[in-house]
C-alpha cells in the first residue's frame, strides 16, 4: 500500500495500478506502468515499471506531478485450459494442497507471480507428469506451514480419508516446508491401515524460478504415490544439492536440518525408506520394513489434545518458567542436553537452580513430561549419570526413545487424546506405534 | 573484391551500445564470496537441471522450453573461497553490496544521471544455465545520463547495477559446465540511446570514453572478460541485428564495418541475435528474443537512496579521466594513442607516480609500461608480471640520474624477469650497461670511421654493436654525421 497521500492523489486521479503513467518531477519525466507497493520500503516512493522491464522507486514529493496516460488491463490470473484426458492404462494420483506454493505463474508485463494449483495449472508448469499418471486434485486451504495448527492436521486427515473412498492409488500432499515434519508425523498417528501412499512434499526454493526444487520434487512424491509400495505417510524431498534422486522418508523420523538447502529433510537414526530417481522413473528401496500397499480401508483417528508445549532445556533455565507450563499446557515435551537431561543440581552448586522439584510437581499435577533429544540424532539414556537417573525417578517419559522433539511432541498430543490416566499414558507412549521408535541403532544412520 | 569507401550517413548508421564492466569489489553483488576468480580446481560439482517458470508468454512457449530444458544438465563447478550456498541458489540472497552500490552511483552521476529514489532488485530470466537460479538479478541505479563527445551530446540511457552470470567451461552435447566463480561478480551495465549520425570510428570512441569513465573510479576489474560490450547496429530500410559480446575495445568499430558490409549485402536482413569471433566477423546464435522477460527480485527489499548518500558520493567523485586523457596529451605530450593505452594500463597509478616523482620523460615510461612490456611477453617470451612496482620505480630512478640511458630499459626488464631477486645495479653491471662516457664514445666512432670507404648507416651500425643499451642512439647518430663529415 502506498501512503494515505499518494493512494487518494492516485484516486483523484482515477488512476490504478497497471495505468500507464508519466510522472513529473523537477523538470524530469518518467514514463511507465504503476505497480502496487509492496510491504517493505518507503511508501511514499511511487514504484513504475519503466519499458525495459526494470521497477524503479520515485519519490512523490511536493511539486511534482502524475498523469494517467492510458489505463491498463487488469491483472488476472486466468487458470491454464488444457483438457484433461483420462488414461486408463496409467495409475491416478490426487493432489491435495495445503500451501506451500510449488507452482506459479508469472506475468512478465508486470511481474506478478500467481500461484497456481488446479490440475490443470500443474500440468502445464510439470507436464511429465501426465507420462506417469493420471492427476486429479484440489485444495484444501493455503496458509504458510508455519501457521499450520494442530486443528489443521485435523483438517488434512479428514480430507486424506474422504478422497481414499475414491478410486485412487495414492495421495500426495503440498505443503510449506517448514513444518512439514509435524504434519507428517500428526498424519502417520491419524491415519491408520493404509492401503497406499500418502506423500508430503514442498519446494525449498521458491516456484517462479527456474532452479526451483518443485518439478523434481513434485514429480518424484508423484512417483511415489502412483507406483511405490510405500503404503505409509512420507515425505519426499531432494536427497542433495543435485538434482539427481528424492528420498522416501518416514513420517514419523523426518526433519528439516537446514533452512535454505534444498536437501533439508533428512531421516533421523533409521535410513529412507528409497531413492527415487525421477529421470528413470525408478524407485530403489533401502529399507524393507514398511507397511505395504493393500485392499484394505483406511482408519481416521483424528482425536488429539493439542495442548501440548516443547520447551528446550538450557543453562539457566528457569524451575518457575518449567512449573508454570501447567497453566498453559496438559502435556510437556522437553529437549534434553545429550542423553536426555535437565539441570538437576546434585552437588548443590550454588549457581544452579535444579528443575527435579518443579518437574515433580508438574507430573504429580497430572501433567505428563516426555524427554527428547535436543541433539536430534541418537537415543536417550538416563541410567548413565546421577543427573539422568534423579529426572527418571521424578517419572518422565522417554527413556530409551529415539525420537525427535517433535514427533515426540505430537505423538503426546495424540496419546492425550486418548486417556489422562498417567499410567496409561506412559504405556502408550513407549508403545512403538509406526516407526515413531527404533529398536536398533543402525550404524550408518547419521548425518546421511 | 575492392572496397568501396561506405557513406554512413547516407545509409542511416544506427547504433546502440550496452556496454558491460565488472567492479573489482572485496565481495561479490549477494553475499561475501571474494570477486577474485583465482581458484583452478573445483572442490564439488553440483549437477542441475532447469525447469520452465509458466508465464501469460502462451503455451506453445513453455511447451518449447520444457523441451528444450529436459534434454540439458548443467554442471556447476563449485570454488571454495568463490562460491557459497547463495551462487547454488541454496539460501536466499544476503543484502545488495553496499561497496559495489556505491561504485555504480559514482559512475552513474559522473555519466550526469538522474538517481532514482529508491533502488528495485530485478530478476533477468536466463534460460542457458548461466545463473543457477535460471534469473541474473539486476537494478537500475542511473537515468537519462549523458555524456560529451566531439561536443555533441551522447545520451545515455541507463545504468544498471548487475550481477555477472557464470562463465561456460565446456559444452558437450546437452551437458553444459560452468564454472561459478565468475557468477554474481557485481558489474555495471551502460546503455547508450541509438547512436544516429557517427561513423564506426567514432562510435568505438565513444564505447571508449564510457569505459575510461567506469576507470576513473579506480574501482573496476582489467584483463580479459572484464569488459564486454554489446552494439546493435541498423542501416536504412533494415533491421536490427544485436551482436553480444565484443571483448576488446579495439574490435568494435571492425565489428560495426562488418555487420554493415553483412547487411548491405544482403537482400533482407533479419532481427537476430549474433556473436562476435575475435576477427570481428560475426556468427548467428539465435532470433532477436522479445522484450527481457523480468520481474522482482522478492527475496530483497527496495534500497532507498537517500539525498545525503549522493551528496556525499559527489563530493567523492574521482577526476573524470576523459580530463586525464586531455591533460596527458596536452601536458604530458603524450600522442593520442600511447594516451589511451597508458589509460586502460594496470600500470596507470604507477606510471602516475613515477613522472610525478621522477625527472623523466612521460613518452619514455607510458611506452616501456605499454609496449616495451608487451613486446618482451609476445616476441621474447619473458614473464614480466614477476617484475615488481618497485623495480620499475628504481629503474626510472636511475634513468632520471642518468645513470642508465632509455635504451637499456629492455634488457634490464628482461633480466629482472629472469632473476627478480637481483638488484637493479647488479643488472646493470651484468649486463655491462653503465652509460658510456662521451670522450669513450668518440673514440670509438673515430675509430670506426677511421676506415675508408664507409657509408653513414655502415658506420652507424658498426658503432651501435658495440655500445648498444650505453648510450642514446640519437647521440651517437649525431656524433657518427659529424665524424664522417669532418
Amino acid at each position: 500500500m502506498y501512503s494515505q497521500e499518494i493512494e487518494s492523489l492516485l484516486k483523484s486521479k482515477k488512476i490504478k495500478v497497471g495505468d500507464r503513467v508519466r510522472i513529473f518531477k523537477k523538470g524530469n519525466k518518467y514514463e511507465g506502468l504503476l505497480m502496487p507497493r509492496i510491504e517493505l520500503g518507503d511508501s511514499s516512493s511511487i514504484v513504475i515499471k519503466l519499458d525495459n522491464g526494470y521497477n524503479t522507486g520515485i519519490k512523490f514529493e511536493k511539486g511534482d506531478k502524475i498523469k494517467l496516460l492510458k489505463k491498463g488491463r487488469a491483472i488476472k490470473f486466468r487458470s491454464a485450459r488444457i483438457r484433461l484426458v483420462k488414461d486408463t492404462h496409467k495409475p491416478t494420483v490426487s493432489i491435495l494442497g495445503a500451501g506451500g506454493t510449488i507452482a506459479s505463474r508469472i506475468e512478465y508485463k508486470t511481474g506478478a507471480v500467481f500461484p497456481a494449483f488446479s490440475p490443470a495449472d500443474l500440468l502445464l508448469s510439470f507436464p511429465e507428469l501426465k507420462e506417469i499418471t493420471n492427476i486429479k486434485g484440489r485444495k484444501l486451504f493455503d496458509l504458510f506451514s508455519e501457521d499450520i495448527s494442530p486443528l489443521h492436521w485435523q483438517i488434512i486427515a479428514k480430507e486424506v480419508a474422504k478422497e481414499m473412498k475414491k478410486k485412487i492409488d495414492g495421495i500426495v500432499l503440498m505443503h510449506g516446508t517448514d513444518t512439514m515434519h509435524y504434519t507428517s508425523a500428526a498424519l502417520s498417528f491419524m491415519l491408520q491401515n493404509l492401503p497406499v501412499p500418502v506423500v508430503l512434499v514442498g519446494a525449498q526454493r521458491s516456484s517462479d524460478r527456474g532452479s526451483s526444487d518443485n518439478a523434481i520434487n513434485l514429480l518424484s512424491s508423484v512417483l511415489t504415490a502412483a507406483q511405490s509400495d510405500v503404503a505409509e505417510v512420507t515425505v519426499c524431498m531432494h536427497g542433495n544439492m543435485s538434482d539427481d534422486f528424492c528420498y522416501v522418508h518416514s513420517g514419523v523420523k523426518v526433519r528439516k536440518m537446514h533452512t535454505s538447502r534444498r536437501d533439508t529433510f533428512r531421516s533421523i537414526n533409521v535410513l529412507p525408506y528409497a531413492k527415487v530417481w525421477y529421470s528413470e522413473r525408478k524407485i530403489e528401496y533401502l529399507r524393507e520394513d514398511f507397511r505395504r500397499r493393500g485392499k484394505g480401508k483406511v482408519k481416521l483417528d483424528d482425536k488429539i489434545n493439542p495442548n501440548v508445549g516443547l520447551i528446550h532445556a538450557h543453562p539457566g533455565i528457569k524451575p518457575e518458567f518449567v512449573e508454570n507450563l501447567s497453566n498453559f499446557y496438559d502435556g510437556v515435551v522437553i529437549a534434553g542436553t545429550g542423553l536426555g537431561h535437565v539441570p538437576t543440581n546434585p552437588r548443590g552448586d550454588k549457581f544452579v537452580k535444579g528443575l527435579i522439584p518443579s518437574l515433580k510437581r508438574l507430573i504429580d499435577s497430572g501433567i505428563p513430561v516426555v524427554i527428547a533429544p535436543q541433539t536430534i540424532y541418537g537415543r536417550l539414556q538416563m541410567n548413565v549419570y546421577e543427573t539422568g537417573r534423579l529426572l527418571n525417578r521424578t517419572g518422565v517419559i522417554g527413556h530409551n526413545c529415539d525420537w525427535t522433539p517433535e514427533t515426540a511432541l505430537v505423538k503426546l498430543m495424540f496419546v492425550l487424546g486418548k486417556t489422562k490416566n498417567m499410567e496409561k499414558i506412559r504405556e502408550l507412549m513407549l508403545t512403538n506405534m509406526i516407526g515413531e521408535i527404533s529398536e536398533r541403532s543402525e550404524v550408518k544412520t547419521f548425518l546421511m | 573484391m575492392g572496397k568501396k569507401k561506405i557513406n554512413y550517413k547516407r545509409i542511416k548508421l544506427k547504433a546502440g551500445l550496452e556496454i558491460h564492466q565488472q567492479l573489482d569489489t572485496k565481495h561479490k553483488m549477494f553475499c561475501s564470496c571474494t570477486t577474485k576468480m583465482r581458484e583452478k580446481e573445483p572442490i564439488k560439482i553440483v549437477r542441475r537441471k532447469q525447469h520452465p517458470v509458466a508465464s501469460e508468454l502462451g503455451e506453445i512457449d513453455i511447451a518449447a522450453q520444457f523441451e528444450y530444458l529436459r534434454k540439458r544438465t548443467f554442471r556447476y563447478q563449485v570454488f571454495s573461497n568463490e562460491t557459497c550456498l547463495v551462487e547454488l541458489d541454496e539460501e536466499p540472497i544476503h543484502f545488495l553490496n553496499q561497496e559495489a552500490l556505491k561504485i555504480a552511483l559514482q559512475i552513474a552521476l559522473l555519466l550526469k544521471c538522474e538517481i532514482p529514489n529508491e533502488i528495485h532488485v530485478m530478476r533477468k530470466t536466463l534460460i542457458d544455465g548461466s545463473a543457477v537460479s535460471g534469473f541474473q538479478r539486476t537494478a537500475i541505479v542511473g537515468l537519462n545520463g549523458c555524456l560529451k563527445y566531439k561536443g555533441k551530446k551522447v545520451e545515455i540511457m541507463h545504468v544498471s547495477l548487475e550481477e555477472d552470470a557464470a562463465a561456460i567451461a565446456s559444452e558437450e552435447k546437452e551437458i553444459v559446465t560452468y564454472r561459478l566463480n565468475r557468477l554474481s561478480v557485481p558489474l555495471v551495465e551502460i546503455g547508450t540511446d541509438i547512436l544516429i549520425g557517427y561513423n564506426p570510428k567514432e562510435i568505438q570512441e565513444i564505447a571508449y570514453l564510457i569505459g575510461i569513465i567506469c576507470r576513473s573510479t579506480g574501482k573496476v576489474k582489467h584483463g580479459i572478460g572484464s569488459t564486454r560490450q554489446d552494439i546493435n547496429v541498423s542501416i536504412k530500410k533494415g533491421a536490427r541485428v544485436e551482436i553480444k559480446g565484443i571483448q576488446e575495445l579495439g574490435m568494435i568499430s571492425r565489428v560495426v564495418e562488418k555487420e554493415v558490409e553483412r547487411q548491405l549485402s544482403l537482400p533482407k536482413v533479419n532481427e537476430e541475435t549474433r556473436a562476435a569471433n575475435p576477427d570481428g566477423s560475426t556468427r548467428y546464435t539465435r532470433p532477436l528474443p522479445g522484450a527481457a522477460r523480468i520481474y522482482p527480485e522478492t527475496d530483497h527489499p527496495p534500497v532507498p537512496i537517500s539525498k545525503n548518500l549522493i551528496k556525499e558520493i559527489k563530493r567523492e567523485l574521482p577526476e573524470l579521466w576523459t580530463k586525464k586523457l586531455v591533460r596527458f596529451k596536452r601536458k604530458l605530450k603524450l600522442s593520442d594513442e600511447l594516451a589511451k593505452q597508458i589509460l586502460r594500463s594496470k600500470y596507470l597509478e604507477l606510471f602516475e607516480e613515477i613522472i610525478s616523482t621522477k625527472k623523466v620523460e612521460p613518452n619514455v615510461v607510458a611506452s616501456t609500461f605499454v609496449s616495451t612490456l608487451k613486446d618482451l611477453g609476445r616476441r621474447e617470451k619473458v614473464k614480466t608480471s614477476k617484475i615488481t612496482d618497485k623495480h620499475f620505480t628504481k629503474i626510472f630512478g636511475y634513468l632520471a640520474k642518468k645513470k642508465i640511458v632509455k635504451e637499456a630499459i629492455p634488457e634490464i626488464l628482461k633480466y629482472l624477469a629472469k632473476n627478480p631477486e637481483e638488484s637493479i645495479s647488479n643488472a646493470i653491471k651484468e649486463l655491462d650497461l653503465k652509460p658510456i662516457k662521451k670522450s669513450e664514445l668518440k673514440n670509438i666512432i673515430k675509430e670506426v670511421t677511421s676506415q675508408p670507404g664507409l657509408t653513414f648507416d655502415r658506420a652507424f651500425g658498426i658503432v651501435m654493436s658495440r655500445v648498444r643499451g650505453r648510450v642514446e642512439a640519437k647521440d651517437v647518430m649525431k656524433l657518427v654525421k659529424k665524424s664522417i663529415k669532418s
